[in-house]
């Protein structure tokens, strides 16, 4: 039970959970924002490739068992049907909003996903959710003491009732993109072609760094056939297309670059992405 | 202990809140929505067990093998380039384990960058943090911050420099981005004064930070250049 001074402590905190440009009031009306802050709103947050950033302490990390356990949990679901690795992407790594992808812990977002996906395709109810959340807060009330952390489900489900995907009888033997070998148009580059990377318009979700766009670089290899991760991300049946990995010159794709002129940097790119340069 | 030191501990006693061993708000959530999903057949308790064991038995060592042996033939180098995933086979790595169609999140398209006397191979994931994980383990903690996914694939000389890899100009840097499905790694050049070293000398001296890129493998140098690990709270298995 919280007091009401420790309510308003709370709100106070979230407060100071700052994610927007300082210079604009919360809610701005229309005519305060350009294309360029609503471009900056609506990126996927997860696309941080080019952020200036300084230099920090790099260090390892002990796994928590529950990283571990999450991370088991996640790759479970892709196995048993519930979701798609491009499902799982988009729900902890852009869905969760700028605050929560740059404050919380890398496993902490993969684990909100989870929770994210379970309730948004109705295996569980968000109410039924929070009330085992409390009965575990409550089995460990007081501290661990000696207990280990354990889930203790009290039965085992019989799940054939349980709706999945196709995708394990898909891939199985094969591999994903395997599993789509065949199925796209006649790829429209080769290796050595010169190609723009176009400026589609952004919503939601693309795995197109925003740092390639616009910018011209060359086929380096066909790469596999794959649905778009636009659509694949929604689990929604898209004709797969050809990925393609291309390089730039450094020296070309970055203003003011440091390295020398021959330092290149390849991404992988699908062909609707794609149209041959001039 | 001296008396005082004994002193000194009571008065904290007095000011310091007992500890209690708390569990966390994630593991709360983690635990909740495992035992859910057991209860309503979501996935079996079994096959949680399966993968949790085949998660727990990942790491770099057959990555460092794969590449010990192609240093030491030719003929195996060529097909660990041509067909990175039937050589992988050879250091006991099968990309459709443990599902029939690979880890999920790993996909099963792998490719191995090799080195050259002019180009140096270095591996990010600006999007998130695709990594080799079947062959080469999870990826460190510092590969997964923003930090190192934004500056990587815009300053990444400076970036190698702060992990101690100084190249000159006449290298050519290549930063792959893995952002898709592929999976990469780096197969360094092999080092001097290594000649009549046995395929497992050679693996003591690849370690995981030479096969992303960020290191290169010096004979004597059997560790990654980041050492420093944060500890757990409530430490599992892995990593």
């Amino acid at each position: 039970m919280s007091t009401a001074a420790e309510r308003a402590a709370q709100l106070d905190l979230v407060t100071r959970l700052k994610s927007s440009f300082p210079e604009l009031p919360n809610a701005p009306t229309p005519d305060m924002l350009d294309h360029e802050r609503i471009t900056a709103y609506l990126k996927p947050v997860h696309d941080v490739g080019g952020e200036p950033d300084a230099p920090m302490k790099y260090e390892n990390k002990q796994y928590e068992l529950w990283e571990h356990m999450t991370y088991v949990i996640c790759e479970v679901l892709g196995w048993r049907g519930i979701w798609l690795s491009e499902e799982r992407r988009r729900m902890g790594n852009v869905d969760v909003g700028r605050a929560e992808y740059l404050g919380l812990p890398y496993y902490g977002r993969w684990l909100l996903a989870v929770a994210r996906i379970l309730v948004e395709k109705h295996h569980i109810g968000l109410t039924e959710l929070s009330e085992r959340m409390a009965e575990v807060q409550e089995r460990y009330a007081g501290g661990l003491e000696g207990k280990t952390l354990e889930a203790q489900p009290k039965s085992e489900g019989d799940g054939s009732q349980v709706k999945r995907n196709n995708h394990a009888e898909e891939a199985d033997g094969k591999g994903d993109p395997q599993c789509y070998a065949g199925q796209a148009a006649t790829a429209k580059f080769k290796v050595g072609d010169p190609v723009v990377v176009r400026e589609l318009p952004v919503i939601f979700y693309t795995r197109t760094p925003e740092y390639v766009r616009g910018a011209t670089g060359e086929i380096e290899a066909v790469a596999y056939e794959s649905p778009a991760a636009e659509d694949e991300t929604w689990d929604r049946p898209a004709r797969p297309e050809w990925f393609y990995i291309v390089k730039f010159n450094m020296s070309e794709l970055w203003y003011g670059y440091t390295g020398t002129a021959n330092d290149i940097i390849s991404t992988e790119i699908p062909e609707h992405w794609l149209q041959a340069a001039k | 202990m001296t008396e005082h030191d004994h002193d000194h501990d009571h008065d904290h006693d007095r000011t310091v809140a007992p500890m209690v061993d708390e569990i966390t708000d994630f593991e709360v959530l983690e635990i909740a929505l495992r035992e859910l999903c057991i209860e309503k057949g979501i996935f079996s308790a079994e096959e949680h067990r399966l993968m949790t064991e085949f998660a727990e038995q990942i790491g770099p060592t057959p990555a460092a093998h794969l590449v010990a042996k192609a240093w030491l033939d030719p003929k195996f180098k060529e097909l660990a380039l041509a067909e990175p995933m039937t050589a992988s086979k050879e250091v006991g790595v099968d990309w459709l384990h443990p599902t029939g169609w690979g880890t999920p999140s790993d996909f099963t398209a792998f490719q191995i960058l090799a080195d050259t006397p002019t180009v140096h191979n270095v591996i990010v994931c600006a999007l998130c943090s695709c990594y080799p994980r079947p062959i080469l383990g999870n990826s460190p903690e510092w590969y997964r911050t923003p930090n190192y996914r934004r500056r990587l694939v815009r300053w990444p000389r400076q970036v190698l420099a702060e992990f101690g890899l100084y190249l000159s100009d006449e290298i050519t840097v290549h930063v792959q981005d893995s952002n898709q499905k592929h999976r990469f790694m780096v197969m360094p050049m092999r080092p001097e004064g290594t000649d009549d070293w046995t395929e497992d000398q050679l693996v003591e001296i690849l370690t995981r930070d030479c096969l992303i890129g960020v290191a290169l493998p010096k004979a004597g140098v059997t560790t990654n250049m980041i050492t420093d690990t944060r500890p757990a709270i409530h430490p599992g298995n892995a990593g």
